[in-house]
């Protein structure tokens, strides 16, 4: 798990993402969360707690604020998992 | 179990602060103080603590897995926070300026918030950010904290130190005299000076109650409001015993996080053990654990974080849980649904929860936090009223023939000894037991007003001394039912969002013009509320359109962290009252009958 990739994390979480929402779309890295998937705070928490026990890491709140799309998230997650090894 | 309930009942040496950081914490402070327990008779907030800091207990502050992270016993509290009020008092500001804190959950937060009052300086709690692509709205959010409290000082730690400093490049008053982290504050000078006493007549915090970003209002508590209030958490509405423990996740920057669950027990001496609140969201049976490990007796929630543990509680987490330590379960912050509480109460009772412990309470910041509680014990009370008259004649009847519609509401007690409580019709005369109308308060613990805000504070407080609360409900039997909030608040999962900061998001948006947005809550069938927002549009392509309703729409969510139906209307298509103002009811109106939706004032259940 340690040599994920940032395409890797991409990937998955576009996978992972398809079941979060009521809505039948293609999720990919330009999806924006927000208008494109609805998530809203009950899912993004779930979302959160998902991330953390899929690649051990802590995700701090005030990261979560410059993150739109699918993209930024798997680019934050890639650097939280960096700097925690 | 055992052992760790016979670590807490001896008071165990201390052998760590947080100022001591670098030594691994051993154990948390005990429940049992070796000091006479004295129910907040106290005249000032540090006589409070002064008192406190004789025993043994303390804050316990615990990391998303559980585990315990620092410990702030209110000894160690009260010595450090002296030794930051002199670092302060080096700054050379006048008696009662305000200080910003953002609020993490963490013992710099409480050290710094005592330090404010033994150096004489008004601290206020701002609230961390928690929505996806918030940034820029969250920094607008700080700066108009900063501008409207006019604060002299702002301290956030490393996690939040840049929110405040882009929030401060751009202020437009130059009151702001230093910024910086707790770290940074530690390496200024102490200042030779005598702390003066607190008097009962001076500011001891402010609280801010939105987070608008044009008009946000710091309720202005002073040191005697809180005392009463405090007084009557402990006394009436906990009767605060020995052996109680409290277990808290809730935000220091709110009322019921930072009155009820960090001044009250500290009041009391009693020792609290606190999750972040942000942990408590993502994982909500760690605040259970905590409960059930400590031997909790006292942990409020809004109904909105008993339905995060409901929903998340796998019935393999219940096994390890014993809750039947936990005798008062205050539910408070937001409208109450019974259904909310039975369904949790149901869940939880393989643990051992009692329902008897909920206590289901009404109050709000400008009040300090409480205004009524119920007898301690009970469980949450309801009446069943008649749906149909409660919306055609605004009186509650009681349902008497099986098959009839109803509402049910939450008995939320009566006021504290010292207050009371009115409910007035839109002439502003007293209704009858029974008749729904605006809900007043008077009291010791209402505010002294919205800080360098006359127009606001007269808004809210009658010449008279009446607070309208903003809420409707009625009286029964001299006990308090909330039915609802006037139309300008909508309450969303616990969170106040005023109707006029999503319609002033709206007007920022280049095609939406002053006073052609409206926003309103309305019900879904599961009994949870959605914003709706109208606007006016002059567009004509599809493109431009689905383009404005995007971005209205991630506004609204970077701002408040909701989803938001948006709907676009002609012009004149809003209703407006004769002096040009838009009418959010008759707006609301309009959009459920083009929806053509049937809107339930509440839930409506059938007597089977």
């Amino acid at each position: 798990m340690s040599e994920v990739t940032q395409e890797q994390i991409t990937e998955l979480l576009c996978q992972r993402l398809v079941y979060f929402t009521e809505i039948e779309m293609e999720v990919s890295p330009e999806t924006n969360l927000i208008t494109h998937l609805a998530i809203d705070s009950v899912k993004l928490l779930n979302l959160v707690m998902e991330i953390e026990d899929e690649f051990d890491i802590s995700v701090p709140l005030n990261t979560l604020v410059d993150v739109l799309t699918v993209q930024d998230l798997a680019n934050l997650i890639h650097k939280i998992k960096l700097s925690s090894q | 179990m055992s052992s760790t309930i016979a670590t807490l009942g001896v008071p165990p040496v201390q052998k760590t602060s947080s100022l001591s950081s670098g030594i691994d914490v051993v154990e948390p402070t005990p429940t049992i103080n070796l000091l006479t327990q004295r129910r907040a008779d106290f005249t000032t907030l540090v006589e409070s603590l002064e008192y406190a800091a004789q025993g043994e207990t303390g804050y316990n502050f615990y990391d998303a897995k559980g585990n315990l992270k620092s410990v702030l016993s209110y000894r160690d509290l009260c010595a450090s926070a002296k030794v930051i009020a002199r670092r302060l008092s080096g700054l050379g500001l006048a008696r009662n300026s305000r200080v910003a804190l953002i609020a993490d959950t963490t013992p710099e937060f409480v050290e710094l918030f005592f330090a404010c009052r033994y150096a004489g300086f008004v601290p206020f709690a701002m609230p961390v950010p928690v929505n996806l692509g918030s940034r820029a709205i969250y920094v607008q959010q700080l700066k108009g904290m900063l501008e409207s409290s006019k604060a002299s000082v702002a301290l956030a730690n490393l996690d939040f130190i840049e929110f405040l400093n882009e929030a401060i490049g751009g202020l437009r008053n130059d009151e702001l005299k230093w910024c910086g982290t707790p770290d940074q504050l530690d390496l200024l000078p102490e200042a030779d000076v005598a702390l003066l006493q607190n008097t009962p007549d001076e500011t001891a915090y402010l609280q801010f109650t939105s987070g608008s970003t044009r008009s946000p209002r710091g309720v202005v508590i002073t040191e005697q409001a809180l005392m009463t209030n405090l007084r009557g958490i402990v006394c009436n509405g906990l009767d605060v015993r020995l052996g109680d423990r409290c277990a808290s996740w809730l935000p220091f920057y709110h009322d019921m996080g930072l009155v009820g669950l960090v001044l009250a027990p500290l009041a009391a001496q009693l020792s609290v053990d606190y999750l972040a609140t942000r942990d408590f969201a993502v994982r909500p049976l760690q605040w259970l654990k905590l409960i059930s490990r400590n031997r909790c007796t006292i942990a409020f929630s809004q109904p909105f974080g008993l339905k995060l543990c409901t929903l998340r509680a796998r019935d393999s987490d219940l096994v390890d849980l014993d809750l039947s330590c936990w005798r008062a379960a205050g539910v408070g912050a937001e409208m109450i649904r019974l259904e909310t509480l039975k369904i949790f109460a149901a869940k939880f009772a393989a643990a051992g929860f009692d329902e008897r412990a909920f206590l289901p309470c009404y109050g709000l910041a400008e009040s300090t936090l409480a205004v009524s509680f119920p007898d301690i014990g009970q469980g949450a009370k309801s009446l069943r009223v008649d749906a149909k008259t409660l919306i055609e004649k605004k009186v509650a009847v009681r349902v008497q023939a099986d098959g009839r519609k109803y509402n049910e509401f939450v008995n939320c007690g009566r006021p504290l000894p010292d207050h009371e409580v009115r409910v007035v019709d839109d002439t502003d005369h007293d209704v009858p037991s029974m008749a729904v109308g605006s809900i007043l308060v008077r009291g010791r613990s209402v505010m002294s007003g919205y800080f360098n805000n006359a127009e606001e504070t007269a808004r809210a407080i009658r010449a008279d001394g009446w607070l309208d609360t903003g809420d409707i409900g009625f009286l029964f039997e001299g006990n308090l039912y909330i039915t609802g909030r006037r139309t300008d608040v909508i309450i969303v999962n616990g969170r106040n969002i005023r109707a006029q900061d999503v319609e002033e998001l709206a007007e920022q948006q280049p095609e939406v013009r002053a006073r052609e947005a409206s926003a309103f809550g309305i019900s879904n069938e599961d009994g949870s509320t959605s914003v709706v927002l109208v606007v006016e549009c002059r567009l004509a392509s599809a493109v431009d359109r689905q383009s404005l309703i995007n971005r209205l729409q991630q506004m609204v969510y970077m701002a408040f962290g909701v989803n938001c139906l948006v709907e676009l209307v002609p012009p004149h298509t809003l209703p407006r009252t004769s002096s040009g103002k838009l009418s959010r009811f008759a707006a609301r109106q309009g959009f459920l009958r083009r929806v053509n939706m049937e809107q339930p004032v509440v839930t409506i259940n059938t007597v089977s």
